[in-house]
């Protein structure tokens, strides 16, 4: 009978400990809309990246797979009488798939240290846009510098010094240490390529990340294509030249439209909008008209064609090494060496659902993690081996947050030891999700030790009572 | 902290694993040289006991509890460490209560594989410990192999609290029910 018992005793506890092993880690991991949170399926990515110069120009050459080519954004449709927008910004993928492919670069030259050994978590600041805590439009717009001068409806990336107090986002410093530290050349050079709103046009967005995340001096490549006021576009597609005034929803919708087909809008195919026209059910009208840059924001182009073929991107992008806007742009020499860190945006998600790497060192002629190959002629050979980059989801993790208590790693930081001593992607993608469900599996996890000392005593307890003077 | 604590921590692994050996041998030996080490085998607990409990204190202040506790890494290794000195402390009460009878039949080879958890339980500790000051080993792969992240903090969710409750209910009550047979007897 004692036999029998502890024989029962023993398979309570092993049993519950195989239902505590097989359960673990679930119950609190849920996306909620509400607070801004959606977790991808797949926490990590690759990213393939070749860089080349021939002492004028230079080239990066970025490779990543993705299931589909995400070439549709943001999009009008006529419903119900009205034009209705499909595509916006949202928690997670875009319902409908309307969302476009991005590759992101940072790059810096060395005039902000800590880039190098954290990457873009500096850039992540107080209450950032779609983090659960994220500061409201009418907060932004009401703060007198921000939403005043830089016309700002939400906080984007921005670098640490351009806050008194890395942990308030409005603390922006006075207006003259803000030119000098730009000055100084405390910012970071931002490429930013997009698979609708610039690469039809064989463009790309280039823009800067210093008080806010923002455009380069002159012309971005896209502007709105909507009138607020008379609720309508500005612009449908020229049927002279595209055969059409809207695209249909069916084909959007269906992923019908491919690189040789109209599915973009832009300056050489766009008409002022007709509100005359028999609109009919499911016309659809592209909100991003794509126009020529220029400036400062035009410098860098796509070289070739930008496609996606058999399951990857493959992009070029190109830039004069040194553009003559020091202040908008990193200005690359030859044996010169940098810092760069690569994001993209895949599976029509937008905002901070991307995939991002750690610090990756750039040499051009020099060893580094990335060696950019030196070439004659205009076309690199691209010759040499690609440079595999592991890509992943960054979660609600901010700077704020690594500096302060609740990071282990936060006197680490402070003593300048570089992310990459301590954490790999793999690991700071599980850390990603779990910081945006910090209280509650903080408590589940209190739960979850009280509940296995309370275990272990009480089996101890039974074999106590069950084994005899004598055993069993 | 840190420099004392894994100082510290080596005394408890050091002699839970010697009585992890201790236990086996006399599990397995009824010889006068199995007897001998079991003779120093509530020592050998109460000072593993000891040394892991003050190992345990001065880890918790290594860095601040709102560090500790929001940190994957760090949470699964105050879980891990808390378990260990649990069950550690259970093989003690029960080699120290029922003396050589936990060598009679059956029950030795019940003893034998409380051992063997707890040298697993220690392991996994230590593993986690490596881990949160950058010393790393296969040990995290093995267990990500069976199941468990180590860099995802371990929880379980409530259904699964309210089984181990009534797991609870259910060992005291064997217990109490063994112990009031025992004194009838």
């Amino acid at each position: 009978m004692r036999r029998m018992l502890i024989y029962l005793a023993g398979i309570v506890f092993v049993g519950v400990l195989f239902v505590s092993w097989i359960t673990h880690g679930t119950g609190v991991v849920v996306n909620d809309a509400d607070r801004n949170i959606y977790i991808p399926s797949e926490l990590t990515m690759p990213l393939q990246v070749m860089a080349a110069y021939n002492g004028r120009d230079m080239f990066f050459r970025y490779r990543w797979p993705s299931a589909q080519p995400g070439i549709y954004h943001d999009m009008m449709k006529f419903e119900g009488g009205k034009w209705v927008r499909y595509g916006s910004s949202v928690v997670g993928p875009q319902p409908q798939g309307i969302y476009e492919d991005r590759v992101t670069m940072m790059l810096d030259d060395g005039s902000v240290p800590e880039f190098a050994r954290y990457g873009g978590y500096i850039t992540i600041g107080d209450r950032m846009r779609f983090f659960t805590d994220e500061a409201s439009a009418d907060e932004v717009r009401a703060h007198p510098y921000l939403g005043a001068v830089r016309n700002q409806t939400e906080v984007r990336k921005y670098m640490p010094a351009t806050r008194v107090d890395i942990d308030d986002w409005a603390s922006v410093a006075p207006e003259q240490d803000l030119a000098a530290l730009r000055n100084a050349g405390y910012f970071l050079d931002l490429w930013h390529w997009r698979a609708h709103r610039s690469n039809p046009i064989g463009a790309s967005d280039d823009e800067s990340i210093f008080d806010a995340r923002s455009g380069d001096a002159g012309r971005s490549p896209f502007t709105d294509n909507w009138d607020a006021e008379a609720q309508q576009p500005r612009f449908m597609l020229d049927p002279d030249k595209t055969g059409k005034r809207a695209l249909a929803w069916d084909d959007v919708a269906e992923r019908r439209l491919g690189f040789d087909d109209v599915y973009f809008i832009s300056e050489e195919t766009a008409v002022p909008f007709d509100a005359s026209y028999a609109w009919q059910e499911g016309d659809t009208i592209p909100r991003r008209l794509l126009r020529q840059g220029d400036g400062s924001h035009a410098d860098i182009t796509v070289a070739g064609l930008g496609r996606w073929e058999d399951g990857f991107w493959d992009i070029t992008l190109r830039r004069a090494m040194d553009t003559g806007n020091p202040t908008d742009d990193k200005i690359l020499v030859d044996k010169g060496t940098y810092t760069v860190a690569f994001a993209v945006h895949r599976d029509a998600s937008g905002s901070r659902w991307h995939n991002v790497s750690l610090p990756v060192s750039l040499g051009l002629g020099r060893d580094a993690e990335l060696t950019a190959v030196r070439f004659s002629g205009a076309t690199p050979p691209w010759d040499q081996a690609w440079t595999d980059v592991t890509l992943f989801y960054p979660g609600q993790v901010s700077w704020p947050m690594l500096n302060s208590a609740r990071h282990a790693g936060a006197e680490s930081i402070a003593k300048g030891v570089p992310v990459k001593f301590r954490h790999s992607p793999e690991q700071l993608a599980h850390y990603g999700v779990e910081v945006e469900f910090a209280d509650q599996i903080r408590s589940q996890w209190m739960l979850t030790l009280a509940g296995g000392v309370l275990l272990i005593l009480a089996f101890g307890i039974a074999l106590n009572g069950l084994i005899g003077r004598k055993g069993v | 902290m840190a420099a004392y604590h894994v100082v510290l921590v080596h005394f408890p692994i050091a002699l839970w694993l010697t009585a992890t050996l201790a236990i086996l041998w006399r599990a397995i030996s009824d010889g006068p040289l199995a007897k001998a080490i079991d003779r120093a085998l509530v020592p050998l607990l109460t000072l593993g006991l000891i040394s892991g409990v003050v190992a345990f204190a001065v880890g918790t202040q290594v860095w601040p509890w709102e560090a500790i506790s929001s940190t994957p890494l760090g949470r699964n290794h105050v879980l891990l460490a808390s378990w260990t000195v649990a069950y550690w402390a259970v093989l003690l009460a029960l080699r120290w209560l029922k003396g050589e009878a936990i060598w009679q039949g059956f029950t030795r080879w019940v003893m034998a594989a409380l051992a063997l958890l707890g040298a697993a339980l220690l392991g996994i500790t230590g593993t986690l410990g490596g881990h949160l000051v950058g010393i790393y080993t296969d040990v995290s792969a093995v267990l990500r192999l069976l199941g468990w992240e180590v860099y995802t903090t371990f929880y379980v969710p409530t259904i699964t609290l309210w089984v181990i409750a009534a797991a609870i209910v259910v060992l005291i009550v064997l217990g109490l029910w063994g112990n009031r047979r025992a004194n009838a007897a």
